[in-house]
C-alpha cells in the first residue's frame, strides 16, 4: 500500500512538470496551428539559463525563473514575429519543417557553444525530502508541482478574463473575423508564441534542479509534450494539466510494478489508441480538424 | 518531343553508373567513393518512400522510421536464427513491412493531418520500445534488447552498390508510374481535397492504404539491405527518429509531391553531410537548419517544384506571344 502510495504520488508529481512544460505546446496549437518542434529547445534553454544563473552568478534556481521568462519570451516572439509568421496561412507542413529547421540550429549552436557535457545544478536543498506516514515528497518537486498548477489557472485565467486574453481566442477561432475586428493578428501570433515560450522555458529552468541537462535533451522533450497535449485535447490549455497527470501516473506505475523501460512503450501505445479512439483528448475538447 | 534528350540522359546516365565499378580501378574510382554512392542510392530510395504517401496523397508520416526498422529487424533475425540466405531474408522483410502496415494504415490513415503524423510517430516510437524492452520483460532471448544482433559478414561494397541502384531505380520508377496513372491521379486528388475525391467516386481510404503498403514493403527491404552492410544493428540505430526527420527534409527541400525531387534533395544534402560532417559537425546541424529554414521560406515547393513552376511560366508566355 505504502509503495502505491509512493509511487501514485511520484507520477502526480511528475505529471506537474510534463503539464508545465507542455501547457505552452497546447496554447501555440490551438492558436496559430503550429505543431512546434523546437519545443524541447525552449526547455533545453531555459535550464541553461537557470543552470548559469547558478553556477556563474551563485543565483539560487527558483530566483533564475524571471530571467528565462523575460529571455524566452523575448526569444519567442522574435522568431514568431521575424519567422513563422511569414508561413502562418501556408499548410501546415511547412510549419513542421520551418520548426524544425529551428530545432536544428538551436540545438546545434548550443552543442557549439556549451559542448555535450551533462551537467547538474545542485543545491543546498537539492535531494532533502519530507516524510510523511513514510511517504517520501521531495521539496523541489512538490514546488515544481505547485508552480504548474499556478501557471495553468494562470494562463486560463489570462486567457478568459483580460482583453489579450479575448483577442488571442478571438483569433484563434477565426482569424478573418478577428482582423476585421481590429486585432493585429501577427502582433497577437507573437505575443501568444512568446507566452508560450515564456511558461516553457519557465519549466526548463524548474526542471534543471532534478534533471540532467544537457544541448541535445529537446527532442524527447518535444516529443513527450506531443503526448501529453494530444491526450489532454490538442489546443486546450487545461488539457495539459490532465495529458501530464495521467500520464505521470501511467509511467511510474508501470515502472513501479512492471519494469522502467516498459513505460515508454506504454506510453506511446496509449497515444496511439488514444488518437484513434478519442483524437479530441480525454476531456473532448481538443481541437480536430 | 521534349522527353527524349531527357530519357536519353537519363539512360546514358544509368550506364556510366552501372559501369563505375568496373572501371574503378582504371578511371581511379576509389572504393570510397562507390560506398558514397551507394549511400547516396540508399538515401533516395528511403526518400522516394516517404515520397508515395506524404508527397502525393498528403498524408505527413513521421514514422516511416519504423518499416525500416522492422525490415532490419527480420533480416537480422532470419538470417541469424533461420539461416536463411539473405535474398530470401529481403524479400521476408518486405513483405512483414509490408504486412505490418495494412492493420496500422487502417486506423491511422483515417485521422486528419497533424495527428496522423502524430500517431505513426507514437507507432515508430512504441516499436523502439517494444523491440528494446520485450527480452527483459518476457525473459527471452529472441530481439537482444539493447545489445543488439550481429550479422554474418556480408559481400563487399561493390555488391550494395548494385543492390541500391536496382532499388532506387525501381523506387524512382513506381514514382513516375505514380506520377501518370490513374492510381497516382486518385492520391493527387486525396492530397488537393479528400472530400471532393470521395464525392467524385475515389475509394479514398483503398488508395491510401496500397500507396502506405507499398511505401512500407520498399523501406522494408532497404532496411534489410542496410542491415546487412552494417552487419550490426540496435533499436536505437535502425528505430531512430532522425532517419525519418533526414528523410522528410530532403523530400521537402528536392521538392515534394515530383518524381526527381526527392532524389535532389537526398543528393544535396547526403553530399553536404559528407563534406561537412566529418570535419565540422556541430556547424553542420546549423548549416542544415539555416538551409532548411531558407528552403521554406524562399521555395516552399522544394528545388525541383520550383524549377518545374519556372519553365511552366516560360511555356505558358512562349505560347502566348
Amino acid at each position: 500500500m505504502l509503495l502505491f502510495l509512493q509511487s501514485l504520488l511520484n507520477g502526480l508529481l511528475l505529471g506537474g512538470i510534463y503539464a508545465a512544460y507542455s501547457a505552452g505546446f497546447s496554447l501555440i496549437f490551438g492558436v496559430m496551428g503550429v505543431v512546434n518542434l523546437f519545443h524541447g529547445e525552449m526547455v533545453m534553454l531555459g535550464a541553461f539559463i537557470t543552470y548559469f544563473g547558478f553556477t556563474l552568478f551563485g543565483i539560487d534556481p527558483f530566483l533564475t525563473l524571471p530571467f528565462s521568462i523575460v529571455f524566452l519570451f523575448i526569444f519567442g516572439y522574435m522568431v514568431q514575429r521575424l519567422i513563422i509568421n511569414r508561413v502562418v496561412e501556408s499548410p501546415p507542413m511547412i510549419s513542421y519543417i520551418l520548426t524544425f529547421g529551428i530545432h536544428l540550429i538551436v540545438a546545434y549552436s548550443a552543442l557549439w557553444a556549451w559542448t555535450a557535457d551533462f551537467r547538474t545544478v545542485t543545491t543546498s536543498y537539492s535531494g532533502v525530502n519530507a516524510n510523511v506516514y513514510g511517504v517520501i515528497i521531495p521539496y523541489a518537486r512538490l514546488a515544481t508541482f505547485g508552480i504548474a498548477l499556478c501557471v495553468v489557472m494562470g494562463l486560463y485565467l489570462f486567457l478568459y478574463r483580460s482583453e489579450m486574453g479575448r483577442a488571442i481566442r478571438a483569433t484563434a477561432q477565426d482569424k478573418e473575423i478577428a482582423r476585421l475586428k481590429g486585432v493585429n493578428i501577427h502582433h497577437i501570433y507573437a505575443v501568444t508564441f512568446g507566452i508560450g515560450a515564456a511558461i516553457t522555458g519557465m519549466a526548463g529552468s524548474l526542471i534543471s534542479t532534478y534533471f540532467i541537462i544537457f544541448p541535445q535533451m529537446g527532442l524527447p522533450y518535444t516529443i513527450l509534450a506531443f503526448c501529453i497535449v494530444v491526450l489532454g485535447g490538442m489546443g486546450y490549455v487545461p488539457g495539459a494539466l490532465w495529458g501530464g497527470l495521467i500520464l505521470g501516473v501511467i509511467q511510474s506505475v508501470t515502472a513501479t510494478y512492471l519494469n522502467a523501460g516498459l513505460s515508454g512503450a506504454l506510453t506511446f501505445i496509449l497515444l496511439f489508441v488514444m488518437l484513434i479512439v478519442r483524437p479530441a483528448g480525454i476531456a473532448g475538447k481538443g481541437i480536430i480538424e | 518531343m521534349k522527353q527524349k534528350p531527357f530519357l536519353a540522359t537519363i539512360t546514358a546516365g544509368s550506364i556510366l553508373l552501372l559501369l563505375l565499378p568496373q572501371v574503378s580501378t582504371v578511371a581511379g574510382v576509389s572504393e570510397y567513393m562507390i560506398r558514397f554512392l551507394a549511400i547516396i542510392f540508399l538515401w533516395i530510395g528511403k526518400t522516394g518512400c516517404w515520397n508515395i504517401v506524404a508527397g502525393y496523397t498528403g498524408y505527413i508520416d513521421f514514422g516511416a522510421v519504423a518499416y525500416f526498422g522492422i525490415g532490419s529487424y527480420v533480416t537480422a533475425l532470419l538470417m541469424t536464427k533461420a539461416d536463411l540466405p539473405f535474398l530470401l531474408s529481403m524479400l521476408m522483410s518486405g513483405l512483414v513491412s509490408g504486412l505490418i502496415a495494412l492493420p496500422i494504415g487502417l486506423p491511422t490513415l483515417r485521422l486528419k493531418g497533424v495527428y496522423f503524423g502524430i500517431a505513426t510517430l507514437a507507432f515508430a516510437e512504441a516499436m523502439k520500445q517494444i523491440v528494446l524492452e520485450f527480452d527483459q520483460t518476457a525473459r527471452l532471448q529472441f530481439f537482444e534488447g539493447p545489445h543488439g544482433i550481429t550479422l554474418p559478414i556480408g559481400p563487399g561494397n561493390e555488391f550494395f552498390y548494385y543492390a541500391g541502384f536496382v532499388i532506387m531505380m525501381v523506387i524512382l520508377g513506381i514514382n513516375s508510374w505514380i506520377e501518370r496513372s490513374k492510381f497516382g491521379y486518385g492520391l493527387k486528388a486525396i492530397r488537393e481535397s479528400e472530400l471532393t475525391a470521395e464525392l467524385s467516386g475515389v475509394d479514398t481510404l483503398r488508395l491510401k492504404m496500397k500507396a502506405y503498403a507499398i511505401s512500407a514493403f520498399f523501406l522494408g527491404v532497404i532496411g534489410s539491405l542496410e542491415a546487412y552492410w552494417l552487419t550490426y544493428i540496435t533499436p536505437h540505430m535502425v528505430f531512430d527518429v532522425l532517419i525519418t526527420i533526414q528523410m522528410v527534409v530532403m523530400a521537402l527541400l528536392g521538392g515534394m509531391g515530383t518524381v526527381l525531387g526527392p532524389a535532389v534533395g537526398a543528393a544535396f544534402l547526403t553530399l553536404l553531410y559528407e563534406l561537412l560532417y566529418k570535419d565540422f559537425p556541430y556547424t553542420y546541424g546549423i548549416i542544415v537548419g539555416v538551409i532548411v529554414v531558407v528552403a521554406v521560406l524562399l521555395m516552399p515547393r522544394g528545388i525541383v517544384g520550383t524549377l518545374k513552376q519556372k519553365s511552366k511560366c516560360k511555356m505558358n508566355r512562349q505560347t502566348h506571344t
